[in-house]
C-alpha cells in the first residue's frame, strides 16, 4: 500500500493530510478550562480578621509572661499558700539540702536567718527527715521535714513574719496553745506566731481523725522548738 | 489571567493542537499533559500575543517549545515495550479513531516512517501536510525562514520516501 507513496510527491502529502485525526477528549477541555479559571475570591473580611487574631495571639503569648499573678490579697492567705507549695514541693522532690540537726545547725541558721536553740528532733509518733533554709514571701526562713509513722510528711516553717496577724476565728485551742487551723489547696496548716517568727506546720491530714492527731503533732513540735530571728 | 474572548478563540484549536500533541508524543497521557501545559502558559502569556496575528500558530509554536523542553528528554529515553520493541517504534494507531484494514496499513507504515525522521522534519510535515497550515505560519511555528520551511519539507519527503522503500523491503 505504501509503494505508491514512493511514486508522487502529491500522492504522499495527500496521505499525510489522510492520516487520522485525534479529536481531544471532553475531559482535557474541562480540565483546561477549570484550571484557567481564577480561584474563588475569599471574602474581603477573611484576610483583616485572621491578621487580627494572629497579632493578638502574638502579643498574648509576649505579654502573659509578664503579668502580674493573681495573688491573694490576705496576707496570712498569701504565707500559707507559699508555705503549701514549699510543701508539696518536698512531697514531690523531697528537701533541696537535706541536713541533720544539729551538725548543720549553724549551717541552717546562718543561711535562713532563724535561730533554734530548742527544737524538736523526733521522737516515737514523728521522724526527723530534714531541715534546710527556704525563701518564701520575699523572706529568708527555715524548714523541717518530719514524717510520722503512718507515712504522712509535715512541714514545719518559721519565717519573719513581723506584720502578719493570725485570726481569732480559726484558732483552735490545744493545750495551752491557741494556733490558726488553715486549709488551702487540700491541705491543712498550723499558723501562729512567736515573736516576730511567723510559724507553720504543714500536712495533707485533713479529716476529722487526722486532725486529732495532727493536734498532737503541733504540740510535739511547738513545745520544743523556739525559733527566734537570728539577725 | 487572559479575558474569556482570548479563551474561548483559544479553545477552538484544541482538536488540532491535541492532533498535533499526538503525533508528537504517541502517548494520550503525554498528549493531555503537553496540550493542558500549553493552554497554561497561553493563557498565562496572553498578554504577549499580538492580536492580528495568528493565533493558531501561536499556539502550535507553544506547543512545539513545550514538547522540546519537557518531553523530548523523555522520548529520547525511548522505553522498551513487552516485545522489545523500542515504544517509539511501535504502531499507534490501534487508538485511532478509523478502523478500514488497507488504509491502516498505509497509514501504520507511514506513521512509523515519520517517527524515524529528525523532529524538525517530522514537525514540518505534521504542520504543513497534516494540520494544513500555510508555509509561513509554519515558519512562524519553527522560528525560521519560510525557504527553510520548503527545504525541510522537501528533504523530509525524501527521507520518508526512503524509509517508506525499506518497509516495502522488508
Amino acid at each position: 500500500m505504501s509503494e505508491r507513496f514512493e511514486e508522487s510527491d502529491d500522492l504522499l502529502g495527500h496521505g499525510l493530510a489522510e492520516l487520522p485525526r485525534y479529536s481531544a477528549p471532553a475531559r482535557l477541555r474541562v480540565a483546561i478550562v477549570e484550571a484557567a479559571s481564577p480561584a474563588p475570591r475569599r471574602p474581603a473580611w477573611l484576610a483583616p480578621l485572621v491578621a487580627a487574631a494572629a497579632t493578638t495571639m502574638v502579643l498574648a503569648l509576649l505579654v502573659l509572661p509578664v503579668l502580674p499573678r493573681i495573688t491573694p490579697a490576705d496576707p496570712l492567705q498569701r504565707y500559707v499558700r507559699a508555705v503549701v507549695s514549699e510543701h508539696s514541693r518536698t512531697l514531690m522532690w523531697g528537701a533541696r539540702h537535706g541536713e541533720i540537726v544539729p551538725t548543720a545547725l549553724a549551717w541552717v541558721t546562718q543561711e535562713s536567718g532563724i535561730a533554734l536553740p530548742k527544737v524538736f528532733a523526733g521522737d516515737d509518733r514523728l521522724t526527723f527527715v530534714a531541715a534546710e533554709p527556704v525563701y518564701l514571701e520575699r523572706q529568708r526562713g527555715v524548714a523541717i521535714h518530719y514524717r510520722d509513722v503512718d507515712g504522712h510528711m509535715l512541714t514545719y516553717i518559721a519565717l519573719p513574719a513581723p506584720g502578719l496577724a493570725v485570726p481569732d476565728r480559726a484558732r483552735v485551742q490545744i493545750g495551752r496553745w491557741r494556733p490558726a487551723l488553715i486549709r488551702d489547696s487540700g491541705f491543712a496548716s498550723w499558723v501562729w506566731k512567736q515573736g516576730d517568727v511567723g510559724c507553720f506546720i504543714v500536712s495533707d491530714m485533713v479529716s476529722a481523725d487526722d486532725v486529732e492527731r495532727f493536734k498532737d503533732y503541733f504540740a510535739r513540735v511547738r513545745a520544743t522548738t523556739e525559733p527566734v530571728l537570728a539577725y | 489571567m487572559a479575558d474569556p474572548d482570548f479563551h474561548r478563540q483559544a479553545l477552538a484549536h484544541l482538536d488540532a493542537l491535541y492532533n498535533f500533541a499526538m503525533y508528537l508524543t504517541r502517548r494520550p497521557p503525554d498528549a493531555d499533559d503537553l496540550v493542558q501545559e500549553t493552554y497554561l502558559r497561553a493563557f498565562r502569556f496572553s498578554h504577549r500575543f499580538e492580536p492580528g496575528t495568528h493565533l493558531r500558530a501561536w499556539l502550535f509554536q507553544i506547543l512545539r517549545n513545550t514538547f522540546l523542553t519537557f518531553y523530548r528528554v523523555r522520548e529520547r529515553e525511548a522505553p522498551v515495550a513487552e516485545d522489545g520493541v523500542p515504544e517509539w517504534d511501535v504502531p499507534m494507531f490501534h487508538h485511532a479513531p478509523e478502523n478500514d484494514g488497507a488504509a491502516m496499513d498505509a497509514h501504520t507504515d507511514l506513521e512509523r516512517a515519520m517517527r524515524r525522521l529528525p523532529e524538525e522534519f517530522r514537525t514540518v510535515l505534521l504542520l504543513a501536510e497534516v494540520e494544513g497550515l500555510p508555509l509561513e505560519e509554519v515558519a512562524r511555528v519553527m522560528a525560521c525562514p519560510v525557504g527553510t520551511v520548503k527545504s525541510r519539507i522537501f528533504r523530509a519527503k525524501e527521507r520518508l520516501r526512503g524509509l517508506l522503500r525499506d518497509y516495502d523491503v522488508t
